[in-house]
């Protein structure tokens, strides 16, 4: 059988096809006819030749298997230092032999190569750190992944994620209208205790339009409310746009580069039709690479940069504090050990580091926060990072992979570890369902929220 | 009496009490109700699968998923739904229980929310049923009275007798004043009000309690008692001790069928709050269903 009804080639574009995928109990029928897909040798081989950068080529080519990359993989780590997973074997026995082979591989090898590159490598990009040719499997394994992707050996979840990114314009469906809708509720909710709340939809020319992760409307609507909480405290003239509110991009973990496109452009239109003096993304790492820092170039920006500055939340929340637009009530700060969790995502790949050790220096009294060992840009995945968390058909290596960041936080002692990213965060709390080791976790927000000051004219009378 | 109630269920024995008395309720009344039951969380990114909160089984989530458990729900209530008047739909989804709860009262409009309440440690991740917190939350952000049936045997009997209010004259207790007043009203039913003196902690001289407690009893005259119209059958009372155990003695001894008091924000901290307030603990301790109300809206 050369092409499944629901593992195929061809992107999920449509609302049926999509709850047709969705009905298929774990990707079961999915996977059985993923065992079937023919591969297109031919069209493998031409998109390599068309696609390949000369970088990538270089890098398969140059690789010295001196193997001083292995130590820094997590997941090398976690799995017995296997020497499977080396990055550069890793990379070498998928992609390299595609490469060698011109594209004449089989079904069998393509699944092979698609379990290594979902559930052996989060895309971290920590290893590329180490090697002394500055060899990054993080970006060969995100390149291998939308050759499997053309091919339609992408694990379930991914294809359904990237699917809902292509029909609702977010990974989850949320549609325009129930976006809005939160947005009306979360101020309806939140008028009496914040007089003067608001959630302003469209509005033109604000200094600030505020994107976020479907998520957040999906399950978590208080995001949104605490967001608007803090800039409303802050006092700024801010803005959500009804469509292009969404910035996440499941599609960059399925390997779905024309839906990358198509993510990045909905959120710049809605910039230029708003016309924002800047944006703001919520905390959320993948969003904002995939925004902010990737996405440029995915549409072709010359300047590499979005219409308008676009920042992470932690850099709008560091500036609200430095100009006191937001002020901490000493007394209230964080007395307890307390951990930080840096994610690959605006820190390795944006250098956001020192942003949030500022933040930390306001909201945690001076002696309680312990650093994770190694840290900053050196700090290792979540565990669930590259769209790890959600594939069902990897849960167990998965939860094998969150082994080191248990041992990092307990090692710590901190029995709180703020995750300003949503997948870390989701990836922590997992940690503690699956392994019970007694930690809380906590986004930016609440936490600021239950310590500033609240200017009186703020406050709800009575 | 409430057109449109939302039965918020987990579907196990824990929730049988808040059911009957929901059911119960639209007998009489001819409500129409709302089952609503959350799945489980999806606790995996944006995974299909979820922990179910009943078994605590990983389940994915799909239409046939969700018409099993209707079923299910179906058959437990099979009797009480055949009697009931107003008509029965069912909502089942998936996410974090209190917003689905809110999100849907939103939506349907609803005018009462019915929710049984374990007396469950803490809301872990799997959301073995409706804890504390998600009752805090509820009745914290909810629109509409909510009223909360801890176990069976607070179920309602048929009809409501004696409603005891309770107030601490705040800006909510007068949101609680006016439900509890409409329903003596409509139920034609005796209807006691009552302030608790805290003392808790505090030494205060025996004279100085009297007076307050005179107090009290006129400040409830004057300010409940203007708004009576002409219903007549209520009184005043006012006791000294630790509100939640006073209100519960109460309750016991004028055999009230409900107790209606105020949930205000201040009250504790959400997030922080387990089963430490004044209202959480009357519900744990009373023996018939206890309406919290925040809001003017739907009073
Ligand atoms: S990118 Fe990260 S997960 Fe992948 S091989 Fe490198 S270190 Fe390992
Ligand atoms: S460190 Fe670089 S050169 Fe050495 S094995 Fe790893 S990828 Fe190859
Ligand atoms: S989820 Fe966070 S830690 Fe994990 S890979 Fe993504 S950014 Fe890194």
């Amino acid at each position: 059988m050369p092409e499944g009804t629901l593992c195929n080639k061809q992107p999920i574009n449509t609302d049926e096809q999509l709850k047709l995928v969705l009905n298929d109990k774990g990707g079961k029928q999915y996977y059985a006819e993923m065992e079937q897909l023919d591969v297109d040798t031919e069209k493998l081989w031409n998109t390599i030749q068309k696609t390949m950068k000369s970088r990538l080529k270089t890098w398969l080519e140059i690789c010295a298997h001196c193997g001083l990359c292995s130590e820094s993989c997590f997941l090398y780590q976690v799995n017995g230092r296997k020497p499977e997973q080396v990055p550069s074997y890793k990379i070498q026995s998928t992609l390299g032999e595609i490469v060698k082979k011109k594209g004449q591989v089989s079904n069998e090898f393509m699944r092979h190569c698609m379990d290594v590159a979902w559930s052996w490598c989060t895309c971290c990009n920590r290893c590329g750190q180490f090697c002394p040719h500055g060899i990054d499997m993080g970006v060969m394994f995100s390149y291998l992944r939308g050759l499997l992707y053309s091919q339609g050996f992408v694990p379930w979840e991914l294809k359904i994620g990237s699917g809902m990114h292509r029909v609702y314009r977010a990974q989850m469906d949320v549609t325009t209208e129930d976006w809005v809708e939160t947005c009306e509720w979360m101020a309806e909710e939140n008028e009496e205790e914040w007089p003067g709340l608001e959630i302003p939809v469209d509005k033109e020319g604000a200094d600030i339009m505020y994107t976020c992760n479907a998520r957040e409307p999906k399950h978590y609507p208080e995001d949104l409310a605490e967001a608007a909480i803090l800039f409303h405290v802050a006092g700024e003239n801010w803005t959500v746009p009804s469509e292009g509110w969404e910035q996440t991009s499941l599609s960059m973990f399925a390997g779905d580069w024309e839906c990358c496109k198509d993510n990045v452009e909905n959120v710049y239109a809605a910039i230029e039709r708003l016309k924002p003096k800047r944006a703001i993304g919520t905390e959320c790492g993948h969003a904002h690479r995939a925004t902010v820092i990737e996405g440029p170039y995915w549409v072709g920006r010359e300047d590499g940069q979005p219409p308008v500055p676009f920042m992470h939340y932690v850099e709008w929340l560091l500036e609200a504090l430095e100009t006191g637009k937001i002020k901490i009530d000493p007394a209230k700060r964080i007395k307890e050990p307390v951990t930080l969790q840096d994610s690959c995502n605006y820190v390795r790949n944006q250098g956001l580091k020192n942003v949030t050790r500022k933040i930390i220096e306001y909201i945690v009294e001076p002696g309680y926060f312990r650093e994770m060992a190694p840290n900053k840009e050196y700090n290792y995945c979540c565990g669930g990072g590259g769209g790890f968390n959600g594939i069902g058909k990897y849960r167990p290596q998965r939860n094998v992979a969150l082994l080191k960041k248990l041992q990092q936080i307990q090692d710590t002692g901190a029995k709180l570890v703020i995750a300003p990213c949503h997948n870390c965060w989701d990836a922590i709390r997992d940690l503690e369902e699956e392994y019970e080791i007694g930690i809380r976790w906590s986004f930016l927000k609440p936490l600021v929220i239950n310590m500033m000051i609240v200017p009186d004219h703020l406050k709800p009378e009575e | 009496m409430s057109k449109k109630i939302l039965l918020a269920t987990t579907g196990s024995p824990a929730s049988f009490g808040a059911a009957r008395v929901a059911f119960q309720m639209a007998k009489r009344y001819g409500s129409e109700i709302i089952v609503f039951h959350v799945i489980g969380l999806p606790t995996k990114a944006y995974s299909q699968i979820v922990h179910d909160v009943r078994t605590g089984d990983e389940v994915q989530v799909d239409d046939d998923y969700k018409s099993w458990v209707e079923d299910e729900l179906r058959n437990t209530y099979a009797r009480q739904i055949e009697e009931a008047e107003g008509g029965v739909s069912f909502v089942l989804t998936t996410g974090v229980p209190h917003r689905e709860i809110l999100r849907t009262a939103r939506s349907e409009d609803v005018d009462l929310i019915i929710m049984g309440a374990s007396s469950g440690s803490i809301d872990h991740i799997d959301y073995k049923g409706y804890t504390g917190s998600t009752l805090q939350k509820v009745a914290k952000a909810a629109k509409c009275p909510v009223m909360t049936v801890h176990r069976e045997s607070a179920a309602y009997r048929g009809g409501f007798n004696h409603v005891l209010f309770c107030t601490d004259f705040s800006k909510q207790a007068n949101h609680a004043f006016k439900y509890a007043l409409n329903t003596a009203r409509e139920c034609d039913c005796d209807m006691t009000m009552f302030h608790a003196l805290d003392v808790g902690g505090k030494v205060l001289a025996q004279n100085e309690i009297e007076d307050r407690l005179i107090e009290a009893r006129k400040r409830m005259r004057s300010l409940y008692g203007s708004q009576m119209g002409d219903f007549k059958n209520y009184d005043v009372e006012a006791w000294e001790g630790i509100p939640y155990m006073e209100i519960v003695k109460l309750a016991r001894e004028r055999m009230a069928d409900l107790i209606v008091m105020a949930h205000h924000a201040g009250e504790s901290d959400s997030d922080e709050a387990r089963l430490g307030s004044t209202l959480e603990q009357v519900i744990l301790r009373a023996s018939c269903p206890v309406v919290s109300v925040n809001k003017p809206d739907k009073v």
